[in-house]
């Protein structure tokens, strides 16, 4: 069989096999844990609709089909995959009468249009500083650069967001305090809303690719320093080749463990680029899930958990894709297991 | 006293010292720094947003509480949980990582497979996610959700270790020895794991530190009790950024960057020092 196949067999058996492991813990979490925690939201929204008691029983009565317990767990999980594949992720209760998938929908785009440019430029950029440090070692280049990025790898988006958001728009009003456009405006495709939105759009982007570099830096000038170590290395040097030559194998060689890094690090990336959001006021999924879980809102909760985490699986899925695109043992067939 | 040669070399780095100073001067300074400076973090003890001044060293936040009071508490909770959690992925990381490399077959395999799901699901989502069905979350709770979520490269790191050592010569004298499997692996592979086995707590604590201050940052922190991540949690929901008390977010964020980073440091520093390869001729 193709060497390729045979690995895209492998990597779509094991997704499936992650999502279905990633189902069952969603759907256990919320029956498992004793206290339902469903009883603390009904006597919240009991509390908040007092004065209409029709709506407290449609919600309750909702909440319950939905979550339907008190039927046998089985059936519960076969319904509960059911509306899953039907695209049905359930009523939001914090935005009541709002369906969940809707609500994502609109906020889910805003922190992928922040997310994705903001991991790919500071991968590149964190790869190539981490490969210059590494080939400057011992010397002021890296001895400059090794503690900058050791800082940053453990500085969180959203501690960075604060500073920088102190600095630039509270001590200097350079840019705007919060929001992905300015309050007034509609949400249009004219050229005043597109440059109104990048100009908000720079503070929460350099948050993220500046507390994102250090850690691909640190990645990267580890591998490079292996690599320069390696066999081939002294031997292309007593061939007498180039340096630039030299340094196009390894930092082709480094990169791919780099590729793999991207795929395992995308999760702790959308994770802080989320709470980033939050000290944006930034509309993305960040302000949805914070909604969420200050009322208790747990249709949403577990809808964009969902969502959020098959995304991520799937672009995992992907990055390996690329991975075996890209590294010619697995193109060509030389896999020695 | 006679110290061991092994340390005189360590302490000779000076990456090492460095770390190790910002970590155990933060620790003493939250222990002793409580003892001398008396004050209850979470009473009102003066009036409320107040700048940095003689009687309140690091202002006050919007309830009137002293910042100093709480950082210095804060500290100790945050590598406290920092700690625990690491102590949690740590040992599911080494049992996993060395039964897996020693048994081999369909051990190892299967256990590779669990490895390899909790590796690729996003960690801190995860944990967000069995964070928010609890209603009282306490400190040992937030250790153990981001103890069981980060584990993963812990075992795969120990597992390969494990194989390599298995193919020694010293292995092949134990087990013609006739020695149990269980006294191989407490005597012949878990000595020889240790420096490793001691730089993978120094990241998982790192790790666990900034975890729990993302948690509480999204609202999941602790839900009685004080942390780092807590007193930004705080800072954030009360506007101290818009409002300008940069004393307020600064310095909780500042300790927090510097322990991770120590720890970031200290391993960086083990991991030359074991591995020379990595510190390059």
């Amino acid at each position: 069989m193709n060497p390729f196949v045979r690995f895209l067999a492998r990597r779509i058996a094991f997704l499936i096999t992650t999502f279905i492991v990633f189902l069952l813990v969603i759907f256990a979490l919320p029956r498992a844990i004793p206290g339902n925690p469903l009883a603390t939201l009904l006597a919240q929204i009991f509390q908040q609709f007092q004065a209409n008691p029709d709506l407290v029983r449609t919600v309750e009565k909702k909440l319950m089909e939905e979550f339907g317990f008190g039927k046998p767990l089985h059936i519960q999980f076969y319904e509960f995959v059911g509306r899953l594949f039907r695209g049905d992720l359930g009523m939001s209760v914090a935005f009541y009468p709002r369906k969940v998938a809707d609500l994502v929908f609109v906020y889910l785009p805003w922190s992928l249009g922040l997310l994705i440019p903001a991991t790919l430029v500071s991968w590149v950029i964190g790869n190539l500083l981490g490969a210059l440090a590494a080939y400057k070692r011992k010397k002021a280049v890296d001895n400059a650069l090794l503690p900058v990025f050791l800082t940053l790898s453990q500085t969180p988006y959203y501690w960075l967001a604060m500073i920088l958001l102190y600095i630039f728009a509270v001590s200097f009003r350079i840019f705007p305090l919060s929001g992905a456009y300015s309050t007034l405006r509609m949400p249009s495709l004219t050229l005043s809303f597109i440059l109104d939105m990048l100009y908000h759009y720079i503070l929460p982007f350099f948050s993220i690719v500046l507390g994102a570099i250090g850690g691909w830096a640190i990645g990267m000038r580890s591998m490079v320093i292996y690599e320069l170590g390696a066999d081939y290395v002294s031997y292309s040097d007593s061939l007498g080749l180039p340096d630039g030559k030299v340094l196009r194998y390894v930092f082709k060689n480094s990169m791919l463990p780099q590729v793999t890094g991207l795929a395992l690090n995308l999760g702790t990336v959308l994770g802080g680029a989320l709470i980033t959001e939050l000290v944006f006021s930034y509309p993305g999924t960040g302000y949805l899930v914070f909604r969420a879980l200050s009322t208790l809102d747990y249709p949403m909760i577990q809808g964009t958990f969902i969502l959020l985490i098959s995304t991520l699986l799937l672009a995992n899925f992907i990055v390996d894709l690329v991975y075996a695109y890209i590294d010619p043992r697995i193109r060509t067939g030389y896999v020695g297991e | 006293m006679v110290v061991p040669p092994i340390l005189k070399d360590l302490f000779r780095i000076k990456k090492l010292d460095v770390s190790l100073g910002v970590i155990v001067g933060l620790l003493l300074i939250s222990i002793f720094g409580s003892i001398l400076y008396r004050v209850n973090p979470l009473a009102i003890s003066g009036p409320p947003e107040q700048p940095p001044s003689k009687d309140f060293p690091l202002g006050t936040d919007s309830w009137g509480r002293d910042l100093l009071a709480l950082l210095l508490a804060g500290i100790r909770n945050s590598l406290y949980i920092g700690v625990t959690a690491a102590l949690i992925s740590l040992s599911i990381g080494v049992i996993t990582g060395v039964i897996s490399g020693f048994k081999g077959g369909v051990t190892d395999s299967s256990l590779m497979l669990i490895t390899d799901v909790v590796l690729v699901s996003p960690s801190i989502l995860i944990m967000m996610l069995v964070a928010a069905y609890l209603k009282e979350r306490n400190p040992i709770f937030v250790s153990l959700i981001i103890g069981v979520t980060s584990w993963p490269w812990v075992a795969r790191a120990m597992r390969s270790q494990i194989m390599s050592l298995k193919s020694r010569d010293f292995m092949y004298m134990s087990r013609m020895a006739g020695l149990s499997d269980m006294k191989i692996i407490i005597e012949d592979l878990l000595p020889n794991m240790a420096s490793y086995t001691f730089m993978a707590f120094v990241l998982l604590m790192s790790g666990g530190m900034i975890a729990e201050a993302g948690l509480s940052m999204i609202g999941l922190g602790v839900t009685k009790g004080l942390s780092l991540g807590i007193i930004l949690y705080w800072a954030q929901i009360l506007e101290s950024v818009r409002r300008g008390m940069w004393w307020w977010f600064g310095p909780p964020g500042a300790c927090l960057v510097a322990l991770a980073a120590s720890l970031l440091l200290m391993s960086t520093a083990l991991d030359e020092y074991f591995s020379p390869r990595l510190k390059g001729g």
